[in-house]
Order: C-alpha cells, then sequence, then structure tokens
C-alpha cells in the first residue's frame, strides 16, 4: 500500500541529461521507506544506470523481498529524486541476479547497527534449520549473549531477536 | 532453447506457459490467503507475525506470476488474480481447505513448503528465463518458510503427547491431499516440450514424497496417510469422486492410494487431492472465493 498523500515533481518538459555520477548523487538520497538509515545504493539495489541518448535515465533495480510492499514506493522516490534535478527516470526491476544482502555495502552495514538493526552477516544459512540462523550481536550494548525469538519480524527482511545481556529485544536484518 | 521473455514465445507455447504459472501462482496467492486469517488469532504473538509474513511472502510471489501472466494475456494483475470466476482458479484442493486447527497449518505448512522448494528448484532450470531467475530470487526466500516449518515439525514431535498425538494425525489428513500440489498442470506435455517444465508434475510427486517421508520420520514421526478425504469430496481429473467407495460394493475398505513397496512408490488410481488445476474446488473453496475477490467485485477500479 502506498499512501500517496504528498505532490510528486512534474515531468519536465525538456529534460535535462544527467551524468552517471549525478545520477548515483541524487540516489544515495533515496531510502527505502521502511530502512530510512541507509541508501538504497548502500542497500546494493542498484544494478545498472544508463542515461539514453533522450535523456531519459533508465535504473535497474534488484528487488530485495519480491513481496515487499516498499518496492513501489521506492520506484516512485526515485522517479522523483530524478525529476526533482529536471530529468526523468525510467525503473525497471529485474531478478538476475538475485539481490541478496551480500550487496550491502560495509558502509551500510554500519548504519544498520547505528540504526539498531543488527546486520546480516555475509554468509547465509544454507540447511533447513533455524539453529543455523544467528541472531548476531546486540545492536545496543554489543553482547553476544543474544538469542532468536522468531526469523520474521515487522517487515519481510526482519527477525526478531532479544539480547540477554542488557534485555533488549531488537530486530535483525536476515541473511537472504 | 531459451525465451528472454513472453514476446519471443508462439501462440500455442504462451497457453502451455501460463496454464504453468497460473497452477504456481493461484496455489501461492490460496495459501498466503489461508495463513493470512491467523493474523490477529494465531497461538501467541510469534507466531501470529510469522505467518503474517509468511503470507506477505506468498501473495508477493503469486504477484510476480500474475505480472507474467499479465503480459501473456495483455490484461492487468488485478484481473487475474482477482477478476476470475471460482472455477477458473487452478490451486491444488489442499490449499484452499481451511485452517481447521494449529496441527493441521502446521502439518500443510510443512508439506506445502518442501514441495514449493523441490518445484523451485527443478524451475531453475526452465527455459523460460522470467521464471528461472524468479525461481532461484525465491528460493532464497522460501528457506525462512522451510525453516519455520521445519521447527515447528521437530518441537511438535518431539514435545508432550498431546501435541505430537495432533500433528501426527494432522500430517496422516494432510498427506493425502497433497499429493494434488503435483498433479499434472494443463498441457503440461507441451510445457515439458518446450523447457518451461524441466521436470514432469509426477516426477517431482516422488521426489517430494521420499523426503517429506524421511523427514517426518526422522522427527520420530509415523509416514501414514489417512485414506479418507479431509473435506468434502472433489471430483478428480478423471471425474470419479475421491474416496467414494462406498457407491460400489465390490470395493474393499479405502486404503491409501500412495503407497512404499520396496523402496519404491506406488500411486494407484487417481491422484489424491486432484481436480484443482482443472478448476475443480470444494464449496470451501467458494467461501473462501466470496471473501478474496469481493472488493475487486464490489469495486474493480480499487486501487491498494
Amino acid at each position: 500500500m502506498v499512501m500517496k498523500l504528498r505532490t510528486r515533481p512534474p515531468v519536465p518538459e525538456n529534460p535535462r541529461k544527467l551524468t552517471l555520477a549525478r545520477v548515483y548523487e541524487l540516489l544515495r538520497e533515496v531510502s527505502d521507506p521502511e530502512i530510512p538509515a541507509i541508501s538504497i545504493v548502500d542497500l546494493g539495489l542498484i544494478e545498472d544506470v544508463e542515461v539514453g541518448d533522450d535523456n531519459v535515465v533508465h535504473v535497474t533495480c534488484l528487488p530485495t523481498f519480491v513481496g515487499c510492499p516498499a518496492l513501489e514506493a521506492i520506484r516512485e522516490d526515485i522517479e522523483d529524486a530524478i525529476r526533482a534535478a529536471g530529468a526523468m527516470a525510467e525503473v525497471k526491476f529485474v531478478f538476475d541476479p538475485p539481490w541478496t544482502t551480500d550487496r550491502i555495502s560495509e558502509e551500510g552495514l554500519a548504519k544498520l547497527e547505528d540504526y539498531g538493526l543488527a546486520p546480516p552477516s555475509r554468509s547465509r544459512p544454507g540447511a533447513v534449520s533455524l539453529t543455523l540462523m544467528s541472531p548476531g550481536s546486540c545492536p545496543f550494548c554489543g553482547s553476544r549473549d543474544t538469542v532468536l525469538e522468531s526469523p520474521f519480524g515487522p517487515t519481510a527482511c526482519r527477525a526478531t531477536c532479544y539480547c540477554r545481556s542488557c534485555r533488549n529485544p531488537y530486530e535483525k536484518f536476515k541473511e537472504i | 532453447m531459451n525465451s528472454q521473455s513472453v514476446s519471443e514465445l508462439k501462440e500455442e507455447q504462451r497457453t502451455s506457459l501460463r496454464s504453468v504459472l497460473l497452477g504456481i501462482a493461484d496455489d501461492e496467492l490460496i495459501m498466503g490467503h489461508r495463513h493470512s486469517e491467523w493474523t490477529g488469532w494465531a497461538p501467541h504473538i510469534e507466531e501470529d507475525i510469522a505467518f503474517s509474513s509468511i503470507a506477505q511472502d506468498e501473495i508477493g510471489h503469486a504477484n510476480l506470476y500474475y505480472q507474467l501472466i499479465a503480459e501473456l494475456d495483455q490484461t492487468s494483475v488485478d484481473m487475474i488474480a482477482l477478476g476470475r470466476t471460482a472455477g477458473q482458479y487452478t490451486n491444488a484442493v489442499i490449499c484452499e481447505r481451511p485452517n481447521r486447527d494449529w496441527a493441521f497449518t502446521l502439518a500443510r505448512h510443512f508439506l506445502y513448503e518442501v514441495a514449493e522448494r523441490i518445484r523451485l528448484e527443478s524451475f531453475r532450470s526452465s527455459s523460460f528465463k522470467p521464471l528461472a531467475d524468479a525461481s532461484a530470487k525465491l528460493l532464497n526466500e522460501e528457506r525462512y518458510h522451510e525453516m519455520h516449518a521445519d521447527a515447528w515439525l521437530r518441537r511438535l514431535a518431539s514435545g508432550p503427547v498431546e501435541g505430537r498425538t495432533q500433528l501426527e494425525t494432522a500430517i496422516g489428513d494432510a498427506l493425502g491431499e497433497s499429493a494434488g500440489l503435483f498433479e499434472p498442470y494443463q498441457l503440461e506435455s507441451e510445457a515439458l516440450g518446450s523447457g518451461f517444465l524441466p521436470s514432469s508434475s509426477m516426477e517431482l510427486l516422488h521426489v517430494w514424497l521420499e523426503e517429506v517421508c524421511s523427514r517426518i520420520e526422522d522427527a520420530g514421526l509415523p509416514f501414514n496417510i489417512s485414506p479418507a478425504p479431509i473435506g468434502e469430496v472433489v471430483p478428480t481429473a478423471s471425474g470419479a469422486l475421491m474416496g467414494d467407495a462406498s457407491s460400489d460394493e465390490s470395493v474393499p475398505a479405502a486404503k491409501p492410494a500412495i503407497q512404499r513397496k520396496d523402496g519404491l512408490w506406488i500411486i494407484e488410481g487417481p491422484l489424491p487431492g486432484s481436480g484443482g488445476r482443472l478448476g475443480q474446488h470444494s464449496a470451501e473453496f467458494q467461501d473462501l472465493w466470496d471473501d478474496l475477490t469481493r472488493t475487486y467485485r464490489e469495486e474493480p477500479q480499487a486501487t491498494w
């Protein structure tokens, strides 16, 4: 569900030509509304950017979770960011390669932790066992005395964990 | 030959691809809908969140397949997902059965998730690239569903007698009709010929039976398929009424249509739980369909 209460920037009549560097600069200001702490660039969502001869910016994105309701909001946010800079964007989502949490940048992982969301580890659970999914360290006190409460949480990408050291519940970005 | 997109396909290829996509999409939508019925009612809050999340994932996956079908049909996703009559849905009958209780929900969840993984692994080598790509992506997400189902199987199987007994009965009940998840798609031989389907549904059924049997036995539960249908009887693909032995005096007492003999799986008579891929559903599905499509029928232009 996308709330459409805001007014969107108008489609420019004569789109300007943006450089790739400028496009990436603009994309660094766009974030997943459910994870505002990091940009979609740090999240590894951007697979490719091309600026066409007609000045249209073609942005190819990889969806994080296929059923994630934030995807349409992200599409609009990208279009709006490019429009506000006087150009036009066409956003498409593809599945090849599949997005995985390994695409999140090092900087992105650190920002997630600062935000209070335990970052995913660099290795994904392979076998079918809940015990193989690690709760990671507590983003609040850094303790490793943590337990996984549930592999599901308030959004598709989060698991619910508990820190036995500082006794705080916390959420973790799960590895996919 | 690999197909990159819908536009490269010939008319007859489109028809067989559509029937495969529609079967798996409808399974996901209807399973997701049943899971969503636990929102607000699950035994505890973690499970409320778990089933709500899994429902959101499954309906999202259905949406992905419906987008491909909408491209084939030149129509909208809502029209495909919500604008069909009940008899045009091709989900397996097991998906539409009401949740009944927690034990049945978990038993079906486990059987479905294993079936779905086996199906997606096979689709990874589909000659239709959008399906192969989507399968690779979805497998990463589905892993968490199966982990969840597996954890509950083990937890209840190794726990107190009451929960264990209830789970055992529920698995026995759900096993037979779950085989209907592998009822062949309409035009399956064409889909196999084009390489959209790398393996036939019957081949995958054997893989699934072997795996669920060993996982259930590993958890310490017996692998018994209950011979009785679990809901009202639905006509099978051959038109016969499954499990309706009483009408024929010469038929001995009902026995499971699927049995293991000397390490091989023997399937006798019509596949239990089939008919769904042909659009044959239970009255229970009619109730679900009324609920699922009500808003769309009242206001087709509504946006979500």
